[in-house]
């Protein structure tokens, strides 16, 4: 090897170093307070200086469990977060089929119209939410809260289906209508497993969208209806940070599964819920 | 004729498809912000009557200009941020290096998880018993008492940063990835080092891609409310000012709805403005 | 000063289990045009990015203008190029496209305008200096990315594939073009190209690359006439190919005999030749002579019948059976016209056979 061959190759590996590094200190920046709540949620006097807590323990969960009667909370969340993505597909299906099939006059401004919901931060509207609830009764029902969370999750809904009937070949249905297929057929072998992956999407970012709310929630929630995320938000208040570690490991762990397991079948930029246009 | 009446009909049935959306649009989030519009114009605690007090007496407290100013404060330095530290992460990433589709899925998490659980994380590490000062006090012999990170507007900001940058790196990212190669092997051959390559050549073709994620990072940090809800302190931004009037008792809705209502305006003004002054043509 | 430009030695390139590039050596003189010519995945464009830089050889050395640079990076080799897709800043005026080197190179305004309206003058696009790329034909696009390698000046001029983006009749022109600037400004040139009558209508002198390796060079009919393989046969223009043995040589007649498929075939002798050798036997199919039934008799004449043919204007292609279970491709000008089934003479001229020794 020359000298200079081997000069060069130094520096490259200290760029190299600099990226690893970099990128070392990004991931632990992101990992890290995940981690610190995982520990913190299973630490007994864990006090001072330590690094580690000295005991571990799962009395906090088992307090959250019991006390704080998370069973029925995360019940709560569940049942919300399915109404909310029941009824945001039933919105997002015919909508994201016109979207995605049909000229429309001013597509690009209703697909932004649509959009502005998430585009919003939530505190600005679910004032007005809340109150057009409180008229309408729908305060602390499950109903009405995952009502609230359409409105946010709706958009997402909408998006990730106008896209996928959009993919939707034209001439793929012309040829199963040459190959002699009536439409109630073509819909079930052809159309209805075409669609099927991305309605599946739809849902998964629609029910993460519902079980991660806060913001609206907190406006139209009441003891019945209390989610983990608000829970957690008033376990904060209270100061136990030991159990609030505990509820927020519970709250997190779908969000985090979910998201490793549909990695490979979807873009970053439709989970991030940016859109054209802007 | 009988063409006419069918594309009428398609027309009708494209409609009837669109209504739900239409529907969900209009009943969860236009007709509340009217009734928000509305209110904030209301005498606290009525239903009647129209009167501006609410607006005047917000805009006219001293506190008035520091809510704001701290909340454009917040969110601007947090767009910055978030600008830089996404052009450095994307250009590393771009070049594939071990490990990098690990990282762009890290880069997704702050945005996959609730605002509350990432702001309780982070008050959690960087707090004065977190390992962020166990490391600094036990490695950095300058440092002796743990430095106070949480509750401080340049903590804030870290937090912001933290929730909000993945908005700006995703498109960041993809617009990186869909510049020509052959455009920086043609700036290279006409001679320009990596560093005139990125400065003449890279960063303006990315710039629109930066700038469309930015305004989201933007109004995402200007309306952040979760995270100065528990990890503000005393720092109070806009939307933990419309929060409050709603927990007085009795809740002064009027109130809260005049704050939301110049929260909105103001978002909408600086998004105009921003769009405007720094829209390029687009290459 | 050496007369060798451009050295690749020895050059080795691998991706992965791929060797793109094995062992190749080429000299590139001084002011000539030498093409890269070969199918896609020869490693024609890796060799061209060891000479820019882009690439850096697993093995082997690039040498330019005399100095060793396989490992200087590619803005410090003072080279010039033009892309296939073009490659124009999108965001940069025409001016500034072309002005682009000589902003890095840090020459003040003033001269820089001079250069750069005299580079925009050469390939007549003056009147375009504040359009934008997007507003530009394909053709224009390439005559600026033209204008922005050379305005500096380069030692050599590397083009790879520049005409593959544009239609048919544009493409002859801007050859013309391309080689009359190359030609006026006296400059090295390494074109790559994958179309063969490109590569034969521009350059000096062309290496037929395949799977990694230099197959040959030589000028453009060299390779034409005297290809020395099965490969650069059949890459370059039509062939027929007849696999055979040599049966006898006369070396006193400057002869030999190739027999194959049931025939003797003449051939002009070489000093390799030896009887009992495999040879390959190859013809261009307009070299074949068709004669009608009656003219059989003469060196190379051989009887066949007529399989199939096809009119194509100016000329009639026709596969004709002959010898033994072999089919030869014959192209004659449209005057006389053979029906399928006709009886006919194959004639072989012996000047024009060629035998390939592998």
């Amino acid at each position: 090897m020359t000298l200079l061959r081997q000069y060069l190759r130094a520096i490259l590996s200290a760029r190299k170093l600099l990226i690893t590094t970099f990128l070392l200190c990004f991931g632990l920046m992101i990992y890290l307070p995940f981690l610190m709540i995982a520990f913190r949620s299973v630490g007994k006097g864990w006090f001072g200086r330590l690094w580690l807590p000295p005991e571990l323990t799962l009395e906090w969960y088992r307090w959250a469990i019991e006390v704080t009667n998370i069973v029925d909370i995360t019940k709560n969340t569940l049942i919300i977060a399915v109404l909310a993505v029941t009824m945001a597909t039933l919105v997002g299906i015919p909508s994201g089929w016109a979207f995605g099939r049909r000229k429309i006059p001013g597509k690009e401004l209703l697909m932004s119209m649509i959009l502005l919901p998430r585009m919003i931060p939530p505190i600005a509207y679910a004032l007005g939410v809340a109150q057009v609830f409180y008229r309408l009764h729908l305060i602390n029902t499950h109903f009405g809260v995952a009502l609230a969370h359409v409105a946010v999750c709706a958009p997402y809904a909408i998006l990730v289906l106008s896209a996928t009937f959009e993919g939707l070949d034209e001439r793929v249905l012309e040829a199963a209508s040459v190959c002699g297929a009536n439409p109630v057929r073509t819909f079930f072998h052809v159309i209805l497993p075409l669609i099927l992956p991305g309605i599946l999407s739809s849902m998964i970012f629609t029910f993460t969208t519902s079980y991660n709310e806060f913001t609206l929630t907190l406006m139209t929630y009441g003891k019945d209806t209390t989610t983990l995320p608000v829970r957690t938000y008033l376990a904060i208040g209270e100061g136990y940070w030991e159990v609030t570690s505990a509820m927020s490991i519970i709250l997190v762990i779908p969000s985090i599964i979910v998201l490793f397991m549909i990695q490979r079948q979807v873009a970053p930029e439709k989970l991030v819920g940016g859109f054209k246009g802007v | 004729m009988l063409k006419r009446g069918s594309k009428a009909r398609s027309a009708l049935f494209t409609l009837l498809m669109l209504l739900p959306g239409l529907a969900g649009f209009f009943g969860l989030f236009f007709y509340p912000m009217m009734v928000t519009v509305v209110r904030s114009f209301r005498p606290e605690g009525e239903l009647v009557g129209w009167t501006g007090e609410h607006y005047v007496k917000f805009l006219s407290e001293p506190r008035a200009r520091d809510v704001i100013v701290l909340t454009f404060v917040l969110s601007i330095s947090a767009t910055l941020c978030s600008i830089l530290f996404s052009v450095v992460l994307c250009l590393v990433l771009r070049r594939k290096p071990r490990g990098h589709r690990f990282f762009r899925l890290t880069m997704l998490i702050p945005r996959v998880v609730p605002g509350l659980i990432g702001a309780l994380g982070l008050l959690l590490l960087l707090g004065s018993r977190g390992w962020v000062n166990l490391f600094l006090i036990q490695f950095i012999p300058l440092v002796e008492e743990p430095i106070r990170f949480n509750y401080t507007i340049p903590g804030l900001i870290l937090f912001y940063t933290w929730l909000y940058f993945p908005f700006t790196a995703v498109t960041t990212l993809s617009t990186l990835e869909s510049l020509d190669p052959a455009i920086e092997e043609a700036a290279d051959v006409a001679g320009a080092n990596r560093w005139q390559v990125l400065r003449h050549v890279v960063i303006p073709l990315i710039m629109p891609g930066i700038l469309a994620g930015s305004v989201l990072t933007f109004m995402a940090a200007f309306g952040a409310f979760s995270i100065p809800l528990i990890a503000g302190g005393n720092y109070r931004p806009l939307s933990v000012e419309i929060y409050k009037q709603i927990n007085f008792t009795p809740a002064r809705w009027s109130a809260a709805s005049a704050r939301a209502m110049i929260m909105a305006a103001l978002q909408v003004a600086f998004l105009t403005f921003y769009m405007r002054i720094l829209r390029r043509p687009s290459a | 000063m050496s007369e060798q430009m451009i050295e690749l030695r020895n050059v080795t390139k691998r991706y992965g289990d791929l060797l793109a590039n094995d062992n190749i050596t080429l000299r590139i003189r001084r002011g000539e045009l030498m093409t890269l010519l070969g199918p896609s995945g020869c490693g024609k464009t890796t060799a061209l990015r060891c000479i820019t830089g882009h690439n850096i050889p697993d093995e082997g050395e690039v040498w330019i203008d005399g100095q060793n640079v396989t490992e200087v990076p590619t803005h410090r080799r003072e080279l010039g190029m033009v892309f296939q897709n073009f490659a124009l800043f999108p965001h940069m005026t025409v001016f500034d496209n072309v002005g682009f080197p000589l902003m890095i190179r840090r020459e003040d305004k003033a001269k820089r305008q001079e250069r750069v309206m005299e580079a925009l003058r050469m390939i007549r696009m003056e009147k375009y200096a504040s359009h934008y790329p997007r507003q530009l034909s394909g053709g224009q696009q390439q005559r600026v990315g033209l204008a922005r390698a050379l305005v500096y000046q380069p030692k050599v001029l590397l083009l790879d594939e520049p005409l593959s983006n544009l239609d048919a009749k544009l493409r002859e022109e801007m050859r013309f073009e391309i080689r009359d600037l190359i030609d006026r400004l006296g400059i090295t040139a390494v074109y790559v190209t994958h179309d063969q009558a490109e590569a034969l209508a521009l350059s000096d002198r062309v290496a037929v690359m395949n799977a990694g390796r230099l197959e040959q060079l030589g000028t453009p009919d060299e390779i034409y006439d005297y290809p020395r393989s099965r490969f650069v046969a059949d890459f370059i223009g039509l062939s027929d190919f007849i696999v055979g043995t040599i049966s006898a040589v006369h070396a006193e007649k400057k002869t030999a005999v190739i027999t194959a498929n049931g025939l003797d075939i003449s051939v002009p002798a070489t000093p390799e030749m030896s009887p009992g050798r495999e040879a390959l036997l190859f013809i261009r199919p307009n070299n074949v002579d068709l004669l009608p039934a009656s003219h059989a008799g003469g060196t190379n004449v051989f009887p066949g019948v007529v399989d199939k043919t096809t009119y194509l204007g100016d000329r009639n292609d026709y596969r004709i059976a002959v010898g033994k279970d072999l089919e030869l491709r014959v192209q004659t000008d449209g005057k006389v016209r053979f029906k399928v089934g006709d009886n006919v003479q194959v004639h072989l001229p012996l000047p024009l056979c060629r035998v390939i020794l592998e």
